[in-house]
């Protein structure tokens, strides 16, 4: 999480956040569906300096063949960071945390996905971190659902993430980076809204057990917020924005 | 790049036919470039960044400027590397793994060619000698593939680097420290442009498109200066060039490289 | 007679109640929900969503263009626009006295070529298995290839082929449909053959605009100024 930052004030006495935001406000968050050319869905999304754009193929042929399964597809996903998008430069290898991210990512988008129609293929989902700010992997997950939409990979439900977390003993919506470097506790959700669960769930820092489920329900409702924007960018897209 | 795609026979037929009329599928005449938009500061945390779209090819490179040990016999100079990386999102043929030898060459080429130039002057990068240095770290991503990612990714580097700020640092307590308000642009010497040209039977096509990459047999991609001077240069692919078609890509070069180098400015202008 | 279209996405209940889900639905609870981005339908005693994407999934006796990616030296395999890549045997070419000995694959299909094919067997254990042994079907020697979206066929065919009837007769072009949303267009003038593709494009990326049969007769009907 960390080292704790004595002179920044993340909570002011008027409950505003050292970005100017209220305690259960989320940033200013853009989806886009669709945008390349070659991939067989994709999505763009901004939340806050969040820039993150994600390419699906599939279901298509595995190689090497002894990776596939006869049964069914399987789910592949890789998040990357490009070396310009920390404020270190990040060295192009992937490293320990874009593998256990991509791992999170993929076994919150399973329960969604239907892959049993497509025996011996596999989708891949390619998620690129073109510029970080705190909170990639729930703004990653979230673009991620709305690329498998656009590609027409069958799913039960999407899937939209945000981090709650806590700052000054305040539960939060939205975590953003310094929040993350000094607050509390962070706390990325999942959610799929239709069938109600959560998929994606990590804690880092500490909770009462009140604060917890109160901090888990505050990041279910801002995964709600969260799906109507991709809902907005999936009918902008195909349905001219008309909806019903 | 997708060079393992299969080539659509049919389609490469209708290409050299459509050249024997002295046209092209796209309707450009043989020497000239698809149409370019530049996106200044695209990653604006980034010390300078662009995004480059050559018809679809779509690439984005960001710059970073932070210290960093010298090499040990050359304490002298500061470093600079510019890197190049096909996102697999960019085709369904790209994989992810230890780049292929392909992916190496567009890196070094790109590299090269803004090397050569001098564009950055690794001289200029020492903060203080045999300790501590500035590194600039150029490193281009291809988000979207429709053909000559050699010319995309070197417009947006060096897109990237026109646009760059550079913050100044002095020595205290033996660490680099950042001086407030010393920001300053990153001093460049020139503008490096690389124009490539494929080779399609006896035909020499420049920017080919994804179409025209796939069905060329041989490429060369040649570099230019401000001062019109020949920098670097990669010949590539299957097949072999005759002396005069070397000496036209090199005219080539030379005038197409002239205008793209007039759109760059404009960009950097505009962003201003 | 469908009922009540309604635009849906993933997760989106269609209707509840005693309804047989059909594709691309599924029945949670009492509900209906559609899994993918379309159009629901409901219709007496049944609910599907017709999907606005995703790839071709291969259906017996379609008529599809594939492109040669690869042979042994027992049959060639097909890129269809597919999850799956087609099968196409050499004794669908050969002929049951089909020998390896005497007989070469690349002397007929090699890769690269174009073909246009039936789909003549799929079920999700093997890869679909392709004929060209048709009298309208084979190896495509003229025309260019234009690719659209799978869901965007129906759309080009038009009601009774109305639609790509009226390309046809408006550029003397001869148009190939894929159902997989591979399409050739041959046509012996260059004006022609680029209103027609320019037609197929505009179906591809205006297909949900009413009047866009009017749209394309308009362009169709402008002079060319040469």
């Amino acid at each position: 999480m960390g080292g704790r930052d004595a002179t920044m004030v993340l909570l002011d006495e008027n409950g505003i956040r050292c970005d100017g935001r209220k305690i259960d406000e989320p940033r200013k968050i853009m989806i886009k569906a669709g945008g390349l050319k070659n991939a067989d869905g994709s999505a763009y999304i901004e939340f806050g300096d969040n820039k993150i754009l994600v390419g699906v193929f599939g279901p298509r042929d595995v190689h090497p063949k002894h990776m596939s399964n006869t049964d069914t597809g399987i789910l592949r996903v890789r998040y990357h960071m490009e070396p310009f998008s920390v404020g270190e430069r990040k060295r192009p290898a992937p490293s320990r945390r874009e593998i256990e991210i991509s791992k999170v990512i993929k076994e919150a988008l399973e329960p969604a996905v239907m892959l049993d129609k497509f025996p011996r293929t596999a989708v891949d989902v390619f998620i690129e971190v073109l510029q970080a700010d705190g909170g990639t992997r729930c703004a990653a997950l979230t673009a991620a659902s709305v690329a498998l939409a656009d590609a027409g990979i069958p799913m039960r439900d999407m899937v939209a993430a945000i981090a709650s977390g806590k700052v000054a003993d305040t539960i939060i919506l939205d975590v953003n980076n310094e929040e993350d470097q000094a607050g509390q506790a962070d706390m990325p959700v999942g959610y799929m809204p239709s069938l109600k669960k959560i998929t994606l769930l990590q804690l880092d820092g500490v909770l009462s057990p009140e604060e917890y489920k109160k901090c888990v329900d505050v990041g279910v409702k801002g995964c709600e917020v969260v799906y109507e924007l991709q809902k907005k960018a999936l009918h902008d897209k195909y349905f001219g924005n008309r909806g019903d | 790049m997708a060079s393992v795609s299969v080539i659509d026979e049919l389609k490469k037929a209708q290409i050299l036919e459509l050249l024997e009329q002295g046209k092209r599928v796209d309707g450009r005449a043989l020497d000239e470039t698809r149409e370019m938009t530049i996106e200044i500061n695209a990653i604006p945390k980034a010390n300078g960044s662009a995004r480059v779209h050559l018809g679809d090819t779509d690439v984005l490179c960001g710059v970073k400027i932070q210290p960093d040990k010298p090499f040990p016999d050359v304490g002298d100079k500061g470093m600079f590397m510019c890197t190049a990386e096909l996102l697999p999102l960019s085709h369904p043929t790209v994989e992810t793994g230890p780049p292929r030898d392909d992916v190496i060459e567009l890196a070094r080429v790109v590299d090269r060619g803004i090397r050569e130039s001098h564009m950055v002057d690794v001289s200029d990068l020492v903060i203080e000698k045999d300790k501590s240095v500035v590194g600039v770290f150029a490193d281009v991503v291809a988000i979207d593939y429709d053909g000559n990612y050699f010319d995309a990714c070197s417009y947006a580097a060096t897109a990237a680097l026109l646009n760059s700020k550079t913050p100044t640092w002095e020595m205290v307590d033996d660490q680099p420290t950042v001086v407030e308000g010393g920001d300053k642009p990153l001093p460049v010497s020139t503008i490096p442009v690389s124009v490539t040209m494929g080779k399609i039977g006896n035909y020499i096509v420049v920017d080919p498109n994804g179409d025209e990459w796939e069905s060329m047999d041989s490429r060369i991609t040649i570099t230019t200066d401000s001062d019109g001077n020949i920098v670097a240069l990669q010949k590539g692919g299957s097949d072999g060039f005759t002396q005069e078609e070397i000496n036209q890509c090199g005219e080539l070069s030379v005038k197409v490289g002239a205008k793209i180098r007039e759109q760059l400015k404009s960009a950097q202008e505009e962003s201003q | 007679m469908a009922d009540r279209r309604k635009y849906v996405i993933p997760g989106d209940v269609v209707t509840s109640g005693p309804f047989r889900p059909e594709q691309n639905v599924i029945l949670e609870g009492n509900d209906i929900i559609s899994t993918v981005v379309g159009i629901s339908e409901i219709y007496d005693d049944s609910v599907k969503v017709i999907p606005l994407t995703g790839k071709y999934l291969p259906k017996i006796d379609d008529l599809v263009i594939g492109k040669v990616v690869s042979h042994t030296s027992l049959s060639w395999e097909l890129d269809i626009n597919s999850c799956y890549i087609g099968f196409l045997p050499a004794m669908d070419v050969f002929g049951r006295d089909f020998s390896t000995h005497s007989d070469e694959l690349s002397s007929k299909l090699k890769t690269g070529d174009l073909v246009a094919a039936r789909i003549a067997n799929f079920d999700r254990t093997r890869d679909p298995l392709i004929t060209i042994s048709d009298r309208d079907l084979g190896k495509i020697d003229d025309g260019v290839l234009v690719k659209i979206s799978t869901s965007k066929v129906p759309r080009l065919i038009g009601k009774k082929g109305s639609m790509i009837q009226m390309i046809e007769n408006g550029t003397n072009a001869a148009v190939t449909i894929g159902q997989n949303g591979w399409v050739v267009v041959a046509c012996e003038s260059a004006e022609g053959l680029s209103k027609a593709k320019k037609a197929i494009e505009m179906v591809n990326e205006k297909a949900h605009i009413a009047n866009l049969t009017d749209l394309i007769q308009d362009m169709l009907n402008e002079k060319d100024e040469s």
